[in-house]
């Protein structure tokens, strides 16, 4: 953590940043902190968030950042973290002068609990490198299944939704004023469960949109396996665009442009 | 699940300057079609959002028929080019979730293409008479 703080004190003193996002232990429980110069001495007490303990801090720096937009802050990320910054970058919700990040590999444990093929950030302030895990399991088996099978599983899975916008609402890259799920003419409103198409629709707006942070399912209430259908939507943008969520190369979402050539032939009936 | 009374219910999403055209010179020449299309005039195939498709199953619609300009002809340049990236997604994930991809179609008809279009509706209709009521409406009405 010694290397972690040190970058944390010198950014702050230097004045290259207004301020630190991250983590610090309050009452047992690390929760996201905003470190400043002012109060330089709670750096000695800044962590990174164990495996479990995580939050949306991309969010609370979008929020930020629309408060002071002149201002420059740093910011502790994982790899999910990063690849949110870049992808928050193409959609104009953040500016990449305005954000230093201070990076973190996670453990192996979190990778293979993620399957999450990219564990680590950019640069790296905290942690090894571990293994990434290229494939996800929990989407091959669904593949697998009969179709009448998996709709019979995503069926008792949506089922359960009370509807509480948790998946939405911790979602880093869900920054939209408006929401789709909540428009009064493409979604019922007062009903449990809610329409059966709730969650593809969610789903549509993730495609090549989330960075796979798995913080929706965790929210979940209804144990609804949100990311399965969050990691498929996001394979089949890459196989279907070639669009590798996150990443800095990626050039434009193909939901952005309208593109230079049509590449996709409809499907014969 | 086949079901010869079974008269499917399917909306059609077709472009103003395209499709439905070729829609109303299939009516001014007499071609017979089916009637169980309901059709929905856009101004351009690419204003529809898969929300919109998803919507209309879950409002009971068996089929959904989306008919756009040939790639090249779109009268907005390439508002078909989000047309087909949208669909072939949206396919693509009905797939995954079990949620019957067949029953979406895209297809590019142009207003010359009146024969085309009477076609692709009868093909279309008896397509989704052949896989039956929808899925989705049967988890719904059971809960
Ligand atoms: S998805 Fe999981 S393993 Fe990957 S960077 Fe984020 S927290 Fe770490
Ligand atoms: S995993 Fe969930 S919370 Fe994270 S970016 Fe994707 S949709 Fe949003
Ligand atoms: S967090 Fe779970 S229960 Fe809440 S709205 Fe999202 S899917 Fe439904
Ligand atoms: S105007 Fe017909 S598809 Fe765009």
């Amino acid at each position: 953590m010694d290397k972690l703080r040190a970058k944390v004190r010198s950014l702050l003193t230097e004045g290259k940043v207004a301020g630190y996002l991250g983590y610090l232990i309050k009452d047992g429980h690390p929760l996201p902190h905003f470190f400043t110069k002012e109060n330089l001495a709670e750096v000695d007490q800044a962590m990174v968030a164990p495996d479990s303990a995580r939050y949306p801090l991309d969010k609370l720096l979008i929020a930020l950042a629309g408060r002071y937009p002149e201002a420059i802050f740093a910011i502790q990320v994982r790899g999910c973290d990063e690849r949110g910054l870049n992808e928050l970058y193409k959609w104009g919700q953040l500016d990449p002068e305005k954000v230093v990040p201070v990076g973190v590999a996670c453990t192996q444990n979190q990778a293979d609990y993620c399957e999450c093929p990219g564990p680590w950030a950019s640069v790296v302030d905290y942690g090894e490198k571990c293994l990434p895990v290229a494939k996800s399991r929990r989407v091959e088996r669904i593949d697998t299944l009969a179709e009448q099978d998996a709709f019979q599983e995503w069926l008792a899975a949506f089922k359960r939704c009370i509807k509480c916008y948790g998946c939405r609402d911790v979602c880093p890259m869900c920054f939209c004023k408006e929401c789709s799920l909540e428009h009064e003419d493409l979604m019922s409103t007062g009903q449990l469960p809610p329409d059966t198409i709730f969650q593809l629709v969610r789903a549509i707006h993730m495609a090549g949109r989330c960075i796979d942070c798995g913080l929706c399912e965790e929210t979940c209430p209804a144990d609804i396996p949100l990311r399965v259908l969050y990691k498929k939507a996001n394979a089949l943008v890459k196989d279907l665009f070639d669009y590798d969520v996150g990443s800095p190369g990626a050039g434009p979402s193909p939901w952005k442009v309208l593109g230079e050539d049509a590449t996709l032939e409809a499907k014969p009936m | 699940m086949s079901d010869s009374t079974f008269e499917p219910k399917i909306i059609g999403f077709f472009c103003n300057w395209c499709t439905y055209a070729g829609a109303d010179l299939a009516g001014v020449s007499r071609l017979q079609y089916p009637s169980n299309i309901r059709v929905i005039r856009v101004m351009c195939s690419g204003t529809v959002s898969p929300h919109h498709v998803l919507r209309a199953f879950q409002k009971g619609a068996d089929g959904v028929l989306i008919g756009g300009c040939h790639i090249g002809d779109c009268h907005y340049l390439r508002g078909n080019y989000m047309t087909v990236k949208r669909m072939r997604f949206l396919q693509d994930l009905l797939k995954f979730t079990g949620f019957e991809p067949g029953r979406l179609h895209l297809e590019w008809i142009s207003a010359a293409e009146g024969p085309k279009f009477a076609q692709t509706v009868r093909d279309f209709t008896e397509k989704i008479k052949k896989i039956g009521p929808s899925r989705l409406i049967a988890a719904v009405k059971a809960a």
